[in-house]
């Protein structure tokens, strides 16, 4: 019984093999790439868009883009195939996966591949906040892809219904702004929150208002850094969100809606939202709409904001044809022109200065005004140890505990302080484990 | 003929209409969301009556996801999974309910114990098991010595042949969801309640295990192979995040995760319209299993069989 | 009907031996037991091994290697790519145990498996006791109420989180409506209601499909005897029908107990995410979010093995209380 069982798994097997054998034989001739990407929807469309591209432009190789779910599926697809030897070549991963990558021993940083294999890319041309948050100890350790910024998306109709020009530059004065907006009726709600306000309003404030976020610059410098944002101006970040929850100003977006559908529905007149939102936007609101940099504190000492998005990981294990393959794609990813239709495509940040000085010496942004404020955000001031990026270990973990934290605040059970040191303690119990297990990295 | 109440008759009505409403709720909503635009999906409030676009939409989705040869796949794992799971679970709620040998409890329970920790929570694990299915069996050889054993005696080597990856294979797709006990645990209850005197009669005459199995057991439990089949077609058809991580080839990929390869994310165009409109032609096949199946239990069983 | 009632008192006889309850589960276990064995069965060991192989050899190489591996990383903590590894002893559920996270998670986790498993019983069982007793349009009701069930859960979890969205759904708009101040972002209670109804109308088909089936196969002279005795329909279903269906009865109580216990994280992910502030973060998804979305390895094995204990524990105890209840050979 068991034997004619073995062998019905390996009947199976074969019979798959055959298969296998023949979808693949078409493309044998090439060197296979294998790339495991988390974007789907319009944006999956560009990413094979993008693909197809790179294949016609030689002859060598075929890149194969695979979706493998959201940023956290994708990773953990990425976990499982490695402990087995079946990992991609290429793996892109969130910003919140940077340290979990890095230490992996998974990885082959991406100026060593690139060198090896005779590319001369320029890394200093990546602009400030992008390349100071890959490049470790001076050398980029991923290739930057998808790079966003939070922005503040508004309605200029109803801005302009309820007797204003432009939002104001500061939280206070969008504060009053608002609850004008509110007391006009002018719209339904003020502002929507979005899902991952944690990175727009919580993280990216804290660098924009230069507030000090962790101890050992934001993790920069060692993995015994400590969450110190219970201690500063965050605390009345919160509670000013509390308060506007509270009077109906801000609107919780939750489940089952995406957040931006909030604004581009004209239910709410603004957004902190990702630019990458721009296609959607310029495909879906009615009316008149414009965008500007994040507010900031009334009298703060103004800094850059911080990416979020994705980056390219090149992963070890595979041959050197496959890795010279995967260096090519690189550096077609790279390229000016590449960098540049990929941002107009996507709204993404184009992440090298040539190919924004490429936009900009087209028009593009006169045109499109509202594309270039994520760069113009990312460049205000010179970055700092609290603005140049966050560097944390299972940053995914205490991420969540920040989550679940504030929304203690929204259901009334904590106050924002309680909720912070709560959120600070709970998190750096989450670094000092990951300190712990990779001592000496 | 039992005698017929109006009044129980018509509240019985009235459950199942407002059931039926309640059940089918979500899907009037999806249905309507499939209809409208991009622009028009997003509205609030939300439109009540569908609008004109469910064919475009449906059309595009089809196109968009490639889905003609995800179809295949899902049609064959499913399929897979349904007869794997029916076929082993019979046979082996058959042996724990109709055989008297030593372990008998200990078989039922390690049977059993299965049911405790879903496939999605020790995935990782799960997949190194497939990806290398002979290792432990490799490692178990090395250990006894019986690899070097046979390579000195025979000059097979016993590792080679025990190189097992279902990476990408129907098999890797298969087997670890038919790896629970839900089915042997049904059957077992169902087993339990056939009347003694069918095997008693069965002995007699002459008949022995396999023969009373076939020509009296599986025909009585057609009922609950027709439940149990539209349940287990519903579980392979949907699985998301088993075939996710686990084929590399688009080749091999399924229907559900065509699908949700059309859910809009974060920064995406929130295109649920197309989404939406898509989940009517993935539930196409598991909506048609269930109209045909369920005209299988329709009559009481066990008295037609006697 | 085929109630023969030497056999019967003979059944009994197995189950209700006298013994300790300790000495009877271990007896169990080894196999002199015969509970759960047909009074007329089969002596050829063999063959009953032959037969349960497949089974086996399956559980043995999909589910008990890979939980024995997963299982095992409860004691260390690990990079997940496996680079390193330490070992920490009991640290892991020490860690569970004192995080007030934790236990409010396992009283939700106890309150939620027991409303859902209880609710989802009666609501399918109310319907399928309507679809047992009209005439006209069974099919169709049966295809209705069934066909929901067909729908993808990444897409019903949206929609339930759609429908009942305090900003743009249209059934959070009736509430409002009504006066309800409904928003499960901010309101506890109702995200753990949307939750629960989500979940439960994800289930009642399941066991709506199998109650009528075991309704069905109440053989119809039965009935027939029934209402000649004079029993009204009502009186016939919960002294006729209900002890016959017993066994599919207890078969639901069992599986609804485990998808509460473990299948309902994909739901709870699309519907709350767990949220607002862990109100919904049962321990399933604890362990799903934790192991497969945060890679932390070693908590999220700790809290399987808690997790299985619980289980284990609670199917046992079925068994023994509500098993010995259910008579197989009515």
């Amino acid at each position: 019984m068991a034997s004619t069982y073995v062998k019905s798994i390996t009947g199976l097997l074969a019979a798959s093999a055959l298969l296998m054998g023949a979808t693949g034989a078409t493309a044998a001739d090439r060197v296979k790439i294998e790339w495991w990407y988390a974007i789907s929807g319009k944006l999956g469309d560009t990413v094979q868009q993008l693909i197809s591209d790179f294949n016609k432009s030689q002859d060598k190789y075929e890149v194969v883009g695979t979706f493998k779910g959201n940023y956290e599926e994708t990773l953990a697809a990425m976990v499982a195939a490695y402990r087995v030897s079946q990992q991609p070549a290429i793996l892109q991963s969130a910003e919140r996966g940077f340290m979990t990558m890095l230490n992996s021993g998974a990885i082959i940083p991406v100026d060593q591949l690139m060198a090896k294999q005779g590319y001369k890319t320029d890394w200093n041309d990546f602009i400030k906040p992008v390349a100071g948050f890959y490049i470790v100890n001076g050398k980029p350790a991923a290739l930057p892809f998808n790079s966003s910024t939070p922005i503040l998306w508004y309605n200029a109709d109803a801005f302009k219904a309820a007797g204003f020009d432009a939002p104001s530059d500061t939280w206070q004065g969008l504060e009053k702004q608002l609850y004008a907006l509110k007391e006009k009726k002018v719209t339904d709600c003020s502002m929507a929150l979005p899902g991952d306000f944690q990175w727009s309003l919580i993280e990216n404030y804290s660098a924009i208002n230069n507030y000090p976020f962790a101890t050992k610059a934001n993790g920069y410098a060692g993995l015994d850094t400590e969450f110190v944002y219970n201690k500063t101006g965050v605390v009345g970040q919160v509670a000013r969100l509390k308060k506007w929850v509270d009077d109906g100003v801000l609107k919780i977006a939750g489940q089952g809606v995406a957040p931006i559908s909030l604004f581009t529905s004209g239910t709410c007149a603004t957004i902190i939202n990702s630019t990458a939102s721009h296609s959607g936007v310029e495909a879906d609101a009615k009316f008149k709409w414009s965008a500007a940099v994040m507010p900031h504190e009334a009298g703060a000492d103004v800094r850059n904001g911080t990416i979020g998005g994705a980056s390219l990981w090149a992963v070890k294990g595979k041959s050197e044809e496959v890795q010279a393959g995967v260096a090519a794609f690189f550096n077609f990813v790279a390229q000016p022109d590449t960098q540049e239709w990929w941002s107009k495509a996507t709204g993404y940040v184009p992440v090298t200065n040539a190919a924004y000085q490429k936009m900009k010496a087209e028009g593009y942004f006169k045109d499109h005004p509202t594309r270039e404020i994520a760069i113009e955000q990312l460049s205000r001031g010179e970055p700092t140890d609290n603005s140049r990026g966050f560097r944390f270990g299972n940053h995914n973990q205490s991420t969540a505990i920040l989550i679940e934290e504030i929304q203690a605040v929204w259901t009334g059970k904590k106050t924002p302080q309680e909720a912070l040191d709560s959120s600070v303690k709970r998190g750096n119990e989450i670094l000092r484990q990951y300190e712990k297990l990779h001592a000496g990295k | 003929m039992v005698e017929r109440h109006t009044g129980l008759s018509i509240f019985c009505h009235v459950v199942l209409l407002i059931g039926a409403a309640v059940v089918c709720m979500p899907l009037y909503f999806a249905f309507v969301a499939g209809s409208l635009t991009v622009g028009e999906v997003q509205q609030v409030p939300f439109p009540l009556v569908p609008g004109g676009h469910f064919v475009e939409n449906t059309v595009l989705a089809w196109n968009e996801g490639q889905f003609s040869r995800l179809y295949v796949n899902s049609l064959i794992v499913t399929v897979g999974i349904v007869v794997g799971k029916l076929a082993v679970s019979l046979i082996a709620g058959f042996a724990v309910t109709y055989f008297r040998f030593p372990f008998r409890m200990t078989a039922f329970w390690l049977i059993f114990v299965s049911l405790m920790l879903p496939v999605e929570v020790r995935i990782i694990p799960t997949y190194e098991a497939v990806a290398d299915a002979g290792g432990p069996l490799r490692s178990l050889f090395d250990a006894i010595g019986l690899t070097g054993f046979v390579a000195d005696t025979t000059g097979y080597q016993l590792d080679a042949a025990l190189q097992w990856n279902m990476i990408n294979s129907y098999g890797g797709l298969i087997l670890p969801l038919i790896a629970s006990a839900s089915a042997t645990f049904l059957f077992r209850q169902f087993f339990l309640t056939v009347p003694d005197e069918l095997c008693e009669a069965a002995k007699l005459d002459g008949a022995g295990p396999l023969k009373f199995f076939w020509d009296v057991l599986l025909p009585l439990s057609r009922a609950n192979i027709a439940a149990l089949s539209i349940i287990l077609f519903l579980y392979g058809w949907n699985q998301y995040l088993w075939p996710l991580l686990f084929t590399t080839e688009k080749a091999m990929s399924t229907a559900m995760i065509g699908l949700k390869d059309l859910i809009p994310v974060a920064d995406a165009q929130p295109a649920w319209n197309i989404a939406m409109a898509a989940s009517f032609f993935v539930m196409a096949p598991p909506a048609l299993v269930i109209l045909l199946m369920q005209r299988w239990f329709t009559k009481g069983l066990v008295d037609s069989s006697k | 009907m085929p109630a023969n009632n030497a056999i019967m008192t003979k059944n009994e006889g197995a189950v209700k031996r006298p013994g300790l309850p300790l000495r009877r589960s271990l007896s169990s276990l080894v196999g002199t037991s015969e509970a759960g064995l047909k009074a007329s069965h089969f002596r050829r060991p063999w063959l009953a091994a032959g037969l349960l192989a497949p089974q086996l050899l399956i559980l043995l190489f999909f589910f008990f290697i890979p939980t024995w591996k997963a299982l095992s990383l409860a004691f260390v903590q690990v990079d997940p790519f496996g680079g390193t590894m330490i070992f920490v002893g009991l640290e892991n559920f020490t860690t569970l145990f004192s995080s007030p996270e934790y236990r409010d998670s396992a009283i939700l986790t106890l309150w939620f498996t027991v409303v859902q498993c209880i609710a989802t019983l009666v609501i399918a069982g109310l319907l399928a006791f309507a679809t047992d007793n009209v005439m006209r349009g069974r099919a169709i009701y049966k295809g209705v109420i069934l066909l929901p069930y067909a729908i993808a859960p990444a897409i019903s979890g949206v929609l339930w989180a759609f429908l009942f969205n305090p900003t743009v759904g249209p059934l959070a708009q009736m509430l409002h409506e009504l006066g309800l101040a409904w928003d499960p972002n901010r309101r506890p209670f109702d995200a753990l209601l949307l939750v629960s109804v989500a979940a439960i109308w994800k289930h009642v088909c399941y066991d709506y499909i199998f109650l009528v089936a075991a309704f069905l196969a109440v053989p119809a002279s039965v009935m027939e005897a029934a209402a000649i005795d004079g029993a009204r329909p009502v009186r016939r279903f919960l002294t006729v029908t209900l002890p016959m269906a017993a066994p599919t009865i207890f078969f639901l109580i069992v599986m609804n107990f485990v998808y509460g216990l473990f299948e309902t994280f994909g739901i709870i992910d699309t519907v709350t995410r767990g949220g607002p502030a862990g109100s919904t973060n049962t321990l399933v998804y604890k362990v799903y979010q934790d192991g497969f979305r945060q890679l932390d390895l070693g908590s999220s094995a700790a809290q399987s093995v808690i997790l299985m204990a619980i289980a284990v524990l609670f199917t046992f105890l079925q068994f023994r209380a509500v098993e010995r209840k259910v008579n197989y050979q009515v």
